[in-house]
């Protein structure tokens, strides 16, 4: 016997049918999610209800308990801006993480090049080598760097933490950028270079744009670890004028006893403004992730 | 428009010989096509042309000037990949001027050639479109633009009809072929499809395994092969082979039949000699369909298979052990196994040399 489409009872049977098949699945996993979310959120509650609460206030309150007014706000930020010089360290930071990061991914970007279109010679050699280096701990080369920046008076200077910056980001973006230019078909640049277009010029017209996004997520991750490093900066720079904005931060932490947590968290909270906007900003780069492409 | 004269020209990827000694000469504004199965060396050999692999040994001049050692830019050659190549970041407007604009030809002339190329090849809608947001005949024509435009002494394509369905491969074979006229081009085409060769060429190069096998116009290659693998290869369905004998009086003994062929036709060795003995589905006549050849052989076999492709049938039968497929023009429904009389056109016949493969016409 045929199947009668035109029975519209027969065919709603077979739309609740398919739509319970689309249903998302594993809804028990609404209770651990929830857990989560209050684990992971807890925190940030905290955050905000401390940035609202006066140093008094922070000490006679529970840490959970509500603020009293959102008035003391302001005075926190002008305390902890002050205080910790945040302007200096914040502008230092910044000049890190935008040049060193930037630069980082050129270079990495640049070696990537050679080693998958140019033929070089030892490029393997030279991919095991840059990439070796991060197999060890920063700790282990952090005492003969130390030593090193004394003698050549790169200790304390601005030149010699952007120099460390770049050096510990190229490893990364060099892994990654090696894979997205293989990925990019030979035949394009062989077009080019057929249509008159130099080596330069296939790298700056064909190859960078077709691996803009990650190259931008990259330098985005790059930012973000020069930005939030502390390690390098906490010991290679501790002058006011080239410290880094988490060496400001640890400074608040340091003198604990005349500034009151409401102030420090405050200036943890300003301190993430930078890499939260650059994260929005270039967030369709980020999502799309290290894949190639360009839409 | 150039020349192009390729001599003793060898290629060696790693240990392994692709290209065992070339000699081709390509005239001013003549289309070549190479072809031959793959794996022979068909790509190889174009991107030698095109300074994208290194020539081993052997020469290569272009326009009468040895270019072995010149860069693929200062070659005044463009090609068109088989994956088009697009530059998928840039519009297909830049497409086009991007080899134009980084030679610092003036905008104006670019504009110019740019609007011709798009013109002529219906490109005018698409300028703004990415190469992602087209069809595989629109980036297949803007990959042919992009050539244009450069205005090139030679022009290189290496299966650019490939990815192309059926019917676009077709409207787009004429249009290449009447754009060829058109701009009295230097064209070296690469394919593996008998027919594009076929159409398309003035020359045909047939390689095997790294060699050539054959060079002459599609008629010459057709008609004339030299040998048992370039009568094999050119014409769908290929040319049947069966074992035979010489026979006495001009005369063909295979499969328990003795076919005469014409006297002047073959230079053949003494009576009882093994050959092979090729026929072309369209030289084995059904009984009532075609006009009956006047010189040949008569056989009657069953026929094991019939695939019907409208037009024609190709029927399946043996003889004398071999599976022979002949054409069948206004088919009629067959029924398996039924008994049906052929009739060989002797006239029409190769016979190759057992040994050497290599074919006796005279
Ligand atoms: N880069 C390479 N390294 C080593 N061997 C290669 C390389 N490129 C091609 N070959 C070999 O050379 C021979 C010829 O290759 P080529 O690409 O020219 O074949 P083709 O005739 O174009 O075949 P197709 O019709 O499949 O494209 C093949 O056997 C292939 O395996
Ligand atoms: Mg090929």
């Amino acid at each position: 016997m045929a199947v009668d489409i035109t029975d519209q009872n027969f065919i709603n049977g077979l739309i609740e049918q398919e739509r319970r098949a689309q249903r998302p699945r594993g809804r028990w996993l609404v209770v651990p999610i929830l857990v989560l979310t209050i684990a992971y959120l807890t925190p940030f509650y905290y955050l905000f209800v401390t940035i609202f609460k006066t140093s008094a206030e922070y000490a006679q309150k529970g840490v959970l308990e509500l603020p009293a007014s959102l008035a003391p706000f302001a005075d926190n930020v002008v305390q902890a801006w002050t205080i910790a010089h945040l302007g200096q360290a914040g502008l230092n930071s910044l000049s890190y993480a935008v040049i060193g990061g930037a630069i980082a991914v050129a270079f990495a970007a640049a070696a990537a090049f050679g080693m998958t279109r140019l033929n070089l010679i030892g490029a393997n050699g030279w991919f095991m080598l840059i990439f070796t280096g991060t197999l060890f701990p920063f700790q282990m080369y952090l005492v003969p760097l130390l030593f090193g920046y004394q003698r050549l008076g790169l200790i304390n200077s601005w030149l010699g933490m952007l120099l460390v910056y770049v050096a510990i980001c190229i490893p990364f973006p060099l892994l990654v950028l090696r894979n997205s230019f293989s990925g990019i078909t030979r035949e394009v640049d062989e077009a080019a270079r057929i249509e008159g277009a130099s080596e330069w010029r296939v790298f700056i017209s064909m190859i960078v744009p077709n691996a803009k996004g990650p190259l931008i997520a990259l330098f985005l991750l790059q930012f973000t670890f020069i930005w939030n490093d502390l390690l390098f900066s906490s010991i290679l720079a501790n002058g006011i004028e080239v410290r880094s904005i988490m060496v400001a931060l640890q400074s608040l932490q340091g003198t604990y006893s005349t500034i009151g947590p409401n102030v420090v968290i405050t200036a943890t909270l300003i301190s993430s403004i930078p890499t939260v906007l650059l994260f929005v900003v270039l967030r369709k780069y980020f999502m799309a992730g290290l894949q190639l492409g360009n839409k | 428009m150039a020349t192009v004269t390729l001599r003793n020209i060898i290629k060696i990827y790693g240990e392994f010989v692709a290209i065992k000694g070339v000699d081709i000469d390509i005239e001013d504004g003549t289309f070549v096509v190479l072809v031959g199965p793959s794996g022979c060396g068909k790509s190889t050999l174009l991107r030698m042309i095109a300074g994208l692999e290194t020539i081993s040994h052997g020469e290569l001049k272009i326009g009468g000037t040895l270019v072995n050692d010149l860069p693929s830019r200062d070659r005044g050659i463009a090609m068109v990949f088989q994956s088009y190549a697009l530059y998928p970041h840039m519009s297909v407007a830049d497409n086009l001027g991007f080899g134009l604009k980084i030679s610092g030809v003036s905008k104006s002339e670019i504009e110019r050639r740019r609007g011709d190329a798009a013109t002529m090849l219906g490109l005018d809608p698409y300028m703004d479109r990415r190469p992602s947001q087209l069809s595989g005949g629109q980036r297949q024509r803007v990959a042919i633009g992009r050539a244009m435009v450069r205005q090139p002494e030679v022009f290189l394509f290496d299966e650019p009809l490939s990815n192309l369905d059926a019917k676009l491969r077709n409207q787009t074979r004429i249009e290449i072929k009447r754009l060829q006229r058109q701009l009295g081009a230097t064209v070296v085409f690469v394919t593996h499809d008998q027919v594009e060769a076929m159409t398309l060429a003035d020359k045909i190069v047939v390689l095997q395994d790294g060699l050539v096998a054959q060079v002459g116009s599609p008629l010459e290659v057709f008609e004339r092969p030299k040998n048992q693998f370039v009568a094999g290869f050119m014409g769908a369905p290929s040319m049947n082979f069966i074992d035979a004998v010489v026979g006495p009086n001009n005369t063909i003994e295979a499969g328990g039949i003795s076919l005469p062929v014409p006297a002047d036709r073959f230079d053949l060795p003494a009576p009882g000699t093994s050959v092979t003995l090729g026929v072309r589905p369209e030289d084995i006549v059904p009984e009532g369909h075609g006009t009956r050849p006047e010189l040949g052989a008569d056989f009657t076999a069953p026929v094991n298979f019939a695939e019907m492709l409208g037009n024609e049938s190709l029927l399946f039968a043996d003889l004398g052990g071999t599976e022979m497929v002949a054409r069948m023009q206004q088919p009629r429904p067959i029924e398996p196994d039924q008994k049906i009389g052929f009739r060989i056109d002797g006239r029409r016949v190769h016979v190759f040399d057992k040994n050497s493969q290599m074919s006796l016409l005279r």
